[in-house]
């Protein structure tokens, strides 16, 4: 009679294909078919629906437009002069993130931004590739960044350690934010739907919360993308705008 | 061309295109609205973490340099207050849109706007 409920089972990995090179195990799972999914259906999105390239867009056209519109917006806004460049690192990483997340919240589909190592090898990306634009373009310049102006010397001592940390911080804040967030959401929808099964027809109470979560999760998953991306924006214009 | 309107399809189009985006502009505080929602949205679940994170990393990094040095347990104590510093930097900065590291400007903030600090030390 009892419904055991396992909120945790819905992160695990399953080795689809199990490959093995040499000793490493480069499976392809569960997770790396959600990833490929991901990148299928934005290229389907971007190629199919500017196909056509009506002047009036139809649904398929608007939407793409839109989605580049909006990336477009946000790195001219935030990154400002010389940011172009960026876009498409910026566009890729947004749509991918997005389309991972709202994927995710297809029943039985595995939410890949659920697990860390995804989100902090994506984080890595951006602060490597962040401090090394920083480098080449500003040279020794660029450590002036943790050398606050304006401050006595003896201070220096005390400011400097911690204006390191805060940027080696980046990284782990930029990736245990959204690994985070997609955790906490998934496990509590799994909770409460364990609920609604075992407790009969008082069950309808967690039901009805887990529809509210649903809602939440969706705006979870896109404000999570939004904020990777504006981070990203950020984090370039620090290094491209160097003062 | 006798009602002064280009016969021209494609012109007609971007003049129809050109009053619809006048209306949208005068209907902006809406538009307005929303994007602060997002931004104020955006920026309320970027802080939440931030602060926790900084402190856990540096803790850890203080922890492990202890193991390393056998310095047990002043780089764990040494760190946690760096980390506490930074972290409340990041929600600082992150609260005043002077986006990340140290002694730089948002590009388009004048001198004026950031020189506050000088004042308050005088």
């Amino acid at each position: 009679m009892a419904l055991e409920i396992h909120p945790l089972e819905q992160f695990h990995i399953e080795r689809l294909i199990p490959i093995h090179i040499g000793g490493l195990d480069v499976s392809y799972t569960n997770s790396a078919l959600l990833m490929t999914v991901a990148v299928v259906l934005i290229t389907a999105l971007l190629v199919l629906g500017t196909r056509k390239r009506a002047l009036v867009p139809g649904h398929w056209q608007s939407l793409a437009e839109m989605s580049y519109e909006f990336v477009a917006d946000m790195v001219e806004t935030n990154v400002g002069h010389g940011g172009r460049e960026f876009f498409p690192f910026v566009f890729t990483l947004f749509m991918f993130i997005l389309f991972a997340n709202f994927l995710g919240m297809i029943p039985y589909a595995y939410t890949v931004t659920s697990q860390i190592v995804v989100t902090f090898a994506l984080a890595a990306v951006v602060f490597i590739g962040v401090t090394i634009i920083g480098i080449v373009r500003h040279g020794f310049r660029f450590l002036r960044l943790f050398v606050p102006q304006g401050v006595p010397a003896p201070l220096l001592l005390l400011l400097v350690p911690i204006e390191l940390l805060s940027y080696f911080i980046r990284p782990f804040t930029l990736a245990i934010r959204l690994f985070a967030n997609m955790l906490a959401g998934h496990t509590m929808l799994a909770i409460f739907a364990g609920f609604a099964a075992s407790i009969g027809l008082l069950g309808v109470l967690p039901l009805g919360i887990d529809i509210l979560l649903v809602a939440l999760e969706v705006l979870v998953a896109a404000l999570q993308a939004y904020v990777f991306a504006i981070l990203t924006c950020l984090y370039l214009s620090d290094a491209i705008h160097l003062h | 061309m006798s009602d002064g309107r280009p016969t021209d399809p494609l012109a007609r189009l971007g003049e129809e295109i050109d009053k619809a985006r006048a209306q949208r502009v005068r209907a902006q505080p809406v538009a307005a609205e929303r994007s602060n929602l997002q931004q104020g949205l955006g920026l309320g679940f970027r802080i939440g973490i931030e602060l926790v994170v900084a402190v856990a990393v540096a803790t850890g990094l203080g922890w492990a340099i202890d193991r390393w040095l056998g310095t047990r347990p002043w780089g764990m104590i040494v760190l946690f207050f760096l980390g506490v510093a930074a972290g409340m930097l990041n929600v600082y900065r992150a609260v005043n849109r002077i986006s990340g590291a140290a002694g730089y400007r948002k590009p388009g903030e004048t001198a004026a706007a950031t020189n506050k600090w000088d004042d308050e030390d005088s």
